[in-house]
């Protein structure tokens, strides 16, 4: 059963695009504007882990650096090097990719949990990097000054809705290239080396490449992502290594749904509006949102995307009840 | 050169102390607590609440001994809340790295909201310094590098020969043969988390009598407590322990010769270079 398929598929697409569209004029309040921003980036970020932990089954938990190191090569790039905007960004991108795949070709070698732990090391590295090399990148402070977007000479900053588009599009762009990617023969080899690496191996699969490559393809929204966010914020801060926004970015794959890419991004916007929502609660609605993780782990296993599988199938089978 | 040795060994127990609680977990249910460093602050603030005049006043003593009890429950609380409900499921791991990552984000922030973020200390049990060998140190230094190595000793000796010691060694070689035998997992898995939170509420103790007590102070020692548990190899005690007093020397002696800002990279380069070619640890056992 898929869900974007067949006539139901057809209408979620439509409301999705409508949705898209309808949103920004919606979202006219600058803060409103801003929290729209930065739930589009975050599914950008959530989407693309799911790929690495979802479908290739790999405890990288170095993802959300890959979007803070995309910020600062932006941002270094632009300040300290002269490079034009918008190549700042394909800089980001490839800098990140060739970063991801030697993290990738490192970790890979070790199982499951070491994965995990070898990679939030190498956040941590990143974190000591950045902190220590103040001449480059500002230190604790942040890197602030990164140049505002501008295409034919209209400058995005002056209206945000331009940036609400462009993080749009790169959602757009990012979930059309996972989809694209998890149905292809690369996906099902991802799946197939997570599910059984040692028939996969046996069929001629390298466990290996796959998984480098499925870090490498994570990293490209990803980091694109950052730089985007960089350029939105003016700055390349360190905060963005934090734990918490690491958590924060797990909980929306995990509550999402692992492997289904759609799950994250509703899941990123969910949390991202749930948050801001339970602003006045203080420390408070981190324990609340600590809570309904674990509640969702434990009563959802799937996450919120198997809701809707379950309500659309079930819908399915009585649709076809009746016909008969 | 002395003052740098002390530094290295200070760490090093405190690190030893908070890693084989890890390792001890990862040994007997092959899962990864990340409220492990949320358990060490927990410990800390209650030893502190309870000896503190701010709080109920009642002394140092009490205030370690009601962080002991606490956190033997506050183990047997988290495994039945946060582990429990997910053994025997195929995604094991993963979901219990996010159950946990949760459960620390909670403790935190049930912390931040009772004792908010200003720094508290804990008294020293020792106070002044002591002069070994022309080094002078603190006399809680001392302390620390004595007491956690009797600690680790009777942590051996508990696995050794105690009833419960034994069944999480046996659980942890063979889980199966170790249901077989009788051996009840449940019970066994709840006393290996509640002895892993009392070795972190220990570590909490000593970091709260020697640094500052924040809601925050668990992320860092967690952070060097994985590499530790990298270097040695889960599940290995006494890999964990040469490890924990390896990084711990190595970060005082880097962060002495070659600057604070490089001692992550010192020991991230050393990390890697064992992986690649020890990629289950230094003592670790192989897949």
């Amino acid at each position: 059963m898929t869900v974007f398929g067949g006539r139901i598929g057809l209408f979620l697409w439509m409301l999705a695009i409508a949705a898209a569209i309808v949103a920004p004029l919606v979202f006219t309040g600058g803060v409103s504007r801003n929290l729209a921003i930065l739930a589009l980036l975050f599914a950008v970020v959530a989407s693309n882990w799911d790929l690495t932990l979802g479908y290739a089954g790999i405890f990288n938990f170095a993802h959300v650096a890959f979007f803070g190191i995309g910020g600062y090569v932006s941002a270094i790039a632009t300040i300290h090097f002269g490079i034009p905007i918008w190549l700042d960004i394909l800089l980001a991108v490839a800098f990140v990719a060739v970063l991801a795949a030697v993290t990738a070709a490192l970790a890979v070698r070790l199982r499951g949990i070491y994965v995990a732990l070898v990679t939030f090391a190498f956040v941590q590295l990143c974190v000591a990097l950045i902190i220590s090399q103040k001449w480059l990148t500002g230190g604790a402070v942040g890197l602030v000054g990164v140049p505002d977007l501008e295409l034919f000479g209209f400058r995005f900053g002056s209206s945000a809705m331009s940036y609400f588009y462009l993080a749009e599009a790169l959602l757009i762009g990012s979930t059309l290239f996972l989809r694209w990617l998890v149905r292809s023969d690369f996906g099902l080899s991802l799946v197939a080396l997570r599910d059984n690496e040692a028939y996969a191996v046996s069929r001629g699969m390298s466990a290996t490449r796959q998984r480098v490559l499925a870090m490498v393809a994570s990293s490209l929204f990803t980091s694109a992502a950052g730089a985007v966010y960089a350029h939105y914020l003016i700055v390349a801060s360190p905060d963005v290594f934090s734990f918490s926004l690491t958590t924060l970015i797990l909980s929306m794959v995990l509550l999402g749904g692992t492997a289904t890419i759609f799950g994250p991004i509703v899941a990123a916007i969910a949390l991202t509006v749930v948050t801001e929502q339970l602003a006045s609660f203080g420390v408070v609605r981190f324990m609340i949102i600590a809570v309904l993780i674990v509640l969702t782990l434990r009563f959802v296993p799937g996450g919120l995307w198997s809701l809707g599988e379950i309500f659309t199938a079930r819908r399915g089978a009585k649709g076809e009840e009746s016909a008969r | 050169m002395g003052a740098v040795i002390v530094a290295g060994l200070v760490s090093g127990s405190i690190y030893a102390l908070i890693a084989s609680g890890l390792s001890l977990v990862w040994g007997a249910l092959g899962v990864f607590n990340f409220a492990h460093g949320a358990l060490l602050m927990v410990g800390a603030f209650v030893a502190w609440w309870v000896s503190d005049p701010a709080g109920l006043g009642l002394g140092l003593f009490a205030g370690i001994l009601a962080c002991m009890i606490f956190m033997v429950a506050a183990g047997a609380v988290l495994y039945v809340l946060l582990v429990r409900p997910w053994i025997g499921t195929p995604a094991v791991e993963l979901t219990v790295i996010m159950t946990t990552v949760a459960g620390a984000m909670f403790l935190e922030n049930l912390a931040l909201l009772i004792f908010g973020a200003r720094l508290k200390a804990l008294d020293q049990v020792v106070t002044g310094t002591v002069k070994i060998a022309g080094t002078a140190m603190q006399a809680q230094n001392l302390l620390v590098i004595i007491l956690a190595p009797v600690l680790l000793g009777a942590l051996a000796l508990f696995l050794k020969l105690s009833k419960h010691g034994l069944a999480i060694r046996a659980i942890a070689q063979n889980d199966e043969a170790a249901r077989l035998l009788g051996i009840r997992v449940e019970v066994t898995y709840l006393v290996t988390f509640a002895v892993s939170a009392l070795l972190a509420g220990v570590a909490g103790v000593m970091i709260g009598g020697l640094f500052n007590i924040t809601p925050s102070m668990g992320n860092e020692p967690l952070l060097r407590a994985f590499l530790v548990v990298v270097f040695g190899g889960l599940g290995s005690l006494p890999g964990t322990i040469i490890a924990a007093y390896l990084i711990g020397l190595i970060e005082a002696a880097s962060s002495y010769y070659i600057g604070i800002y490089w001692t992550p990279v010192a020991l991230f380069t050393v990390l890697i270079v064992i992986l690649l070619v020890r990629p289950n640890g230094l003592l670790g056992r192989s897949a």
